[in-house]
């Protein structure tokens, strides 16, 4: 320790240095980049079979290229880490970003690389995906970020043999969801399994965004996802009160207590693990991969179709058929070298499309991937529903500038508190935080 | 003699009845204690009782069923400390905290020595200046400092933790170890003085054998203070491999918020050291704040 | 632009003005230079940088944007996270005064009511060890034992199930809004209490028997000997723990952390976590420092009275 003492001169100088400099200068933007040193970093917060997924795409790109390709994951606090590590001028070369307000938080603050300046033209790649995903990773009219893989969040999963023992069949609409909550009530289970406890306050809102998309439509929902939105609009209270219909103290697992206690993985494990005790899980596509994954039940796998399997999310009063609601992942470039230049243009190849969708977590946004490539009957079917899907809308939540939270206002909500000062509150926040962004 | 072990003050009673008398009449205080060392015991018996527990067990069953059905494991511990890294962490630790004592340590006792019998000008505003910056916050230095330390390589080794807990550590420590050292006798150091003692010598010889249960007691402050940390670590030690077990155990908390046998384990691992460093040397550790806290 | 410099700032100034003269010692300067260098270079440099940063956008941790007293007016007035003034009023700051509040006069209470009943029975020693022992644990680690203590299933948490022993229904003190801060204020509470019987035992044995003896044998109850002899003499010892549990309310964090994030929502926030997540996950850097710079702000007054105390103590030497 004794031998920091003599770097004092250096330090003082260099913090002296870094309170009047301007951070890392990213390189200029005249499209030459500079040379790469062989290997890459990249981090996102996947674990697991995600993580596996992801991984054996580093690998193909490794091969592919000679360039070695780290993954480094962080499971939790995910967003400060990579914050801290940006400000401290050691990002990673590429990372994932999660939800869209830190992509433009980030890129406004000058962390991220524009594609332009790796090489790699928007309109280029436009051909590879479907209409729309790639304006998602748009910020100031520039793209900044890739969507690497998607999800639909139009799913309720359930286990066809235990509805078969119960007597029920999956619903199409809205009413016929209720009546099936009271059927399986009545044949002595419970229906819904909820994980909307710390860390999983998300899962409510896909409830919501889901809802409301269906209830009132995509120019509805654009709008109420973007700077203009009106919180306290009377739709937005029809949808939470809507929701309320099913999420609520006698049809969940545990009440609603009980709900905001769980965490995400568990509650799916409530109704796939080993002694299942709810019925429905609704969630993204992914729950599926989680459900027959080592974290819940891996015995499952192989049985898609018969003890796992799931329908869309029902029409509301008539409305949504054909509306789909997405989560998805942006990849961002952090450095600007060569090596990040070919990962990044790697990533929109059918190639690594593919070898990321045999991964059976997810579905590639790159429209030449064959559904065939999937591995399992449930993920084949969501890619047809995303596909075929009159519409599809990017997870709202994820759209906004993350405080206030979404999240902690629908908790709010299910634990039933006043409505209309909560949403009057979150929108005087929501529309600071964009006037702050 | 410490200040937990002082005998009780009042006159002894003598017949055997007296003392049943007595002790009768103190039973709403003895059952008072009685309760209070429960709440306080409990909980940590409970946690280790649970990290012992088959995993299986312990999502049946309360802990406290474990008197009736004693069924212990190790298996808790060994996945722990191999699979998720708890060994690691515990090295860590080991490595953090140590350099975190030991330099503040030697820096402190020299500013000490220099602020109690060394004459220079400006030494008590010097020594009023540092007492204010005992008050400083930590978050107070994070944001340029991580920047400062990333910048020059030591956010991804211990490097910025060192030197984040030292200085730190320093106010406190100087305030402490001086304050002690104005106690030493004056004439002692004036016959060294006089003798043509260097003030290096004076410091060698006189002054540091003589403070030694000050200096114990600040060691042992600092050591808890550092290996418990969270907060620092979590800001200045930014990467997964140097992460102390106070930071690990709350990332195997996001992944495992119920596997409670897995926690107990993890949690007992960081409790370990320092407890038994506290109870062994309390002694050091309760002068150490007395002297700190009251005159 | 000119702004109040913090205390910290002012600190280089009689340090380096060693100026050669009479009485100039360069032992004193090779004995003082490493704190000094740390001191300098680890806490004021950056405490002056978080000042300036205060009244900044702060992007990416720079000087971006001087955006004024902003970042204040908008913690006080337009973040509810940080303090709602409403009825009842909520926020990171409230939480802190809650527990400034319920924290320190609990643990002073609970401190001196130990102290004192320990001093009647014979195993004291090991009394007061017990209640002392949190302080060695990491607020980390006994955040995860009282979780598992509150744990909202009655097989596995020990609360509910001596609640449900007792007819009571199982509750989730940590999962609702309305009880989770005076569910980790009493955690607060167990963690420190030993400090404050340690410290106030010594205080007390310091109280001539031949006063007590004396209330006694006037008649007074030991309850009014309690409130009326032996608070009064231990005053200033209770002032100087109600001080550090002052300080420790402020700089709060790792209980917080572990125990709840913040949560459930952001209801059990603190000034500390604030800034952490403010700052770093949310990258608000100016933000954050001003959080810092408020914290800064309300250990200003102890500050004083600390150099204070220790400036008429020394006069008395």
């Amino acid at each position: 320790m004794r031998k920091f003492r003599f770097m004092a001169p250096a330090m003082v100088a260099v913090l002296v240095l870094a309170a009047c400099g301007n951070g890392d200068d990213p390189g200029d933007g005249d499209g030459e980049v500079a040379e790469g040193d062989g290997a890459i970093v990249v981090t996102s917060l996947w674990g697991g079979t995600e993580q596996e997924a992801f991984e054996a795409v580093l690998a193909a790109f490794t091969e592919e290229t000679g360039i070695e390709a780290e993954y480094e994951a962080n499971r939790t606090d995910y967003e400060t880490v990579l914050r801290t590590r940006i400000q401290g001028g050691n990002p990673p070369d590429v990372a994932i970003i999660p939800g869209i307000g830190n992509v433009r938080s980030l890129a406004r603050d000058g962390s991220l690389i524009p594609m332009s300046e790796l090489g790699i033209a928007q309109s280029d790649i436009e051909g590879n995906y479907a209409p729309g995903i790639l304006d998602v990773g748009v910020v100031d009219d520039e793209l900044y970020g890739i969507m690497v893989k998607l999800n639909s969040k139009s799913t309720i999963f359930y286990s066809p043999e235990r509805f078969a023992e119960m007597g029920v069949e999956p619903a199409t609409t809205w009413d016929e969801l209720v009546q099936l909550t009271e059927d399986i009530k009545a044949a002595g289970s419970t229906p819904w399994a909820i994980g909307a406890g710390a860390d999983s306050e998300w899962t409510l809102t896909d409830w919501f965004e889901v809802t409301y998309l269906k209830m009132h439509g995509t120019e509805a929902y654009d709008a109420l996802f973007s700077p203009d939105g009106d919180w306290t609009d009377q739709t937005v209270v029809d949808t939470i009160s809507k929701v309320l219909e099913i999420v609520n103290e006698d049809n969940v697992a545990g009440g609603i207590n009980g709900a905001l206690q769980t965490a995400f993985v568990d509650a799916v494990g409530l109704v796939f693990g080993s002694s299942p005790s709810a019925e429905l899980y609704y969630g993204g596509g992914f729950v599926g991969g989680i459900a027959t994954g080592e974290d819940v039940n891996p015995e499952l796998q192989g049985q898609e179709g018969e003890a796992i399997d799931w329908f869309d999310f029902p029409t509301i009063d008539g409305n949504g058929a054909g509306l789909v609601t997405y989560g998805g992942d942006v990849m961002a470039a952090l450095v600007a070298d060569s090596d990040v230049a070919e990962f990044m243009e790697y990533l929109t190849t059918a190639e690594a499309g593919q070898v990321w969708a045999e991964g059976g977590t997810i579905i590639s946004p790159i429209v030449e991937v064959d559904t065939s490539v999937y591995p399992t009957v449930l993920i084949q079917q969501e890619a047809e529903q995303v596909t075929s899907a009159e519409a599809v809308r990017f997870d709202g939540a994820d759209l906004m500038p993350p405080e206030p939270s979404l999240g902690f206002l629908l908790q709010d909500a299910i634990r039933g508190e006043d409505l209309g000062a909560l949403l009057e509150e979150f929108q005087t926040q929501m529309s600071n935080a964009w006037a702050q962004e | 003699m410490t200040a937990l072990q002082d005998t009780t003050v009042g006159a002894r009673p003598r017949t055997a009845s007296e003392r049943i008398v007595k002790w009768i009449s103190r039973a709403p205080v003895h059952i008072i204690l009685g309760l209070i060392g429960l709440v306080w015991l409990v909980p940590t018996i409970g946690l280790f009782v649970t990290s012992f527990r088959p995993s299986a067990d312990m999502r049946a069953t309360g802990w406290w069923t474990v008197l009736l059905e004693p069924r212990f494991t190790t298996s808790s511990y060994e996945r722990v400390l191999e699979a998720e890294g708890m060994g690691q962490a515990f090295l860590n630790s080991v490595f953090i905290t140590v350099p975190s004592t030991l330099a503040p340590l030697v820096i402190a006792c020299m500013a000490a020595f220099a602020l109690a019998w060394v004459k220079f000008p400006f030494r008590d505003t010097i020594f009023l200046v540092i007492i204010g910056l005992m008050m400083v916050p930590v978050q107070i230095g994070f944001i340029p400092l991580v920047t400062g330390f990333s910048q020059t390589g030591l956010l991804t080794n211990y490097g910025a933790v060192w030197l984040a807990h030292a200085a730190y550590a320093l106010p406190f420590g100087i305030f402490l170890l001086r304050n002690f050292f104005i106690t030493l006798p004056k004439d002692l150091i004036e016959a060294a003085r006089i003798d043509g003692a260097s003030n290096w010598g004076i410091f060698r010889t006189i002054v540091v054998p003589l403070s030694v249960p000050a200096i114990a007691a600040y060691g042992i402050f600092q050591f808890l203070w550092v290996w418990n940390d969270l907060l620092m670590a979590l800001v200045y030690a930014q990467r997964n491999a140097i992460q102390p077990m106070t930071v690990k155990v709350t990332t195997l908390l996001g992944t495992y918020a119920t596997e409670w046998s897995l926690l107990a384990a993890a949690a007992f691992l960081i409790m370990v050291v320092p407890v038994i460093v506290f109870i062994s040397l309390q002694r050091y550790f309760v002068q150490g704040l007395l002297a700190g806290s009251v005159k | 632009m000119a702004v109040g410099t913090p205390p910290g700032a002012v600190a280089p100034q009689p340090q380096r003005a060693k100026v050669a003269g009479a009485g100039f010692s360069w032992a004193a300067a090779l004995f003082l230079a490493p704190a000094t260098f740390l001191l300098a270079v680890f806490l004021v440099f950056p405490a002056v940088y978080t000042v300036f940063l205060s009244f900044n956008r702060g992007r990416g941790g720079q000087f971006t944007e001087w955006v004024g007293f902003d970042n204040f007016l908008r913690l006080f007035t337009q973040d509810p996270n940080f303090l709602r003034l409403g009825f009842p009023p909520s926020g990171a700051l409230w939480n802190n005064l809650l527990w400034l509040i319920v924290y320190t006069s609990l643990c002073v209470l609970f401190g001196l009511i130990i102290a004192v009943m320990a001093t009647r029975v014979r195993y004291e020693a090991l009394i007061k060890g017990i209640v002392f022992l949190p302080m060695a644990i990491a607020p980390a680690a006994i955040a995860i034992m009282w979780r598992f203590v509150y744990a909202s299933d009655s097989n596995t948490g020990l609360l509910n199930a001596l609640l449900g022993n007792v007819g009571a229904g199982p509750i989730s003190l940590l999962g609702n809004p309305d009880t989770v801060n005076w569910a980790v204020i009493a955690v607060g509470i167990w963690g420190s209490v030993g400090f404050a019987t340690v410290i106030l035992s010594a205080a007390i044995k310091g109280i001539s028997s031949e006063v007590l003896e004396a209330a006694r044998m006037d008649g007074a109850s030991e309850t009014q000997i309690f409130w009326r002899v032996i608070v009064p003499m231990v005053s200033l010892p209770i002032s100087v723990v109600a001080v550090t549990l002052v300080v420790n309310v402020i700089k709060l964090f790792d209980l917080i952390y572990v125990m709840t994030s913040g949560g459930p929502g952001t209801s059990s926030r603190v000034i500390a976590f604030s800034m952490y997540v403010d700052a770093f996950e949310s990258g608000l850097y100016g933000y954050g420092a001003a959080i810092a710079i408020v914290m800064l702000a309300l250990l200003i007054p102890i500050m004083a009275f600390n150099v204070k105390r220790f400036r008429t103590e020394a006069v008395q030497q």
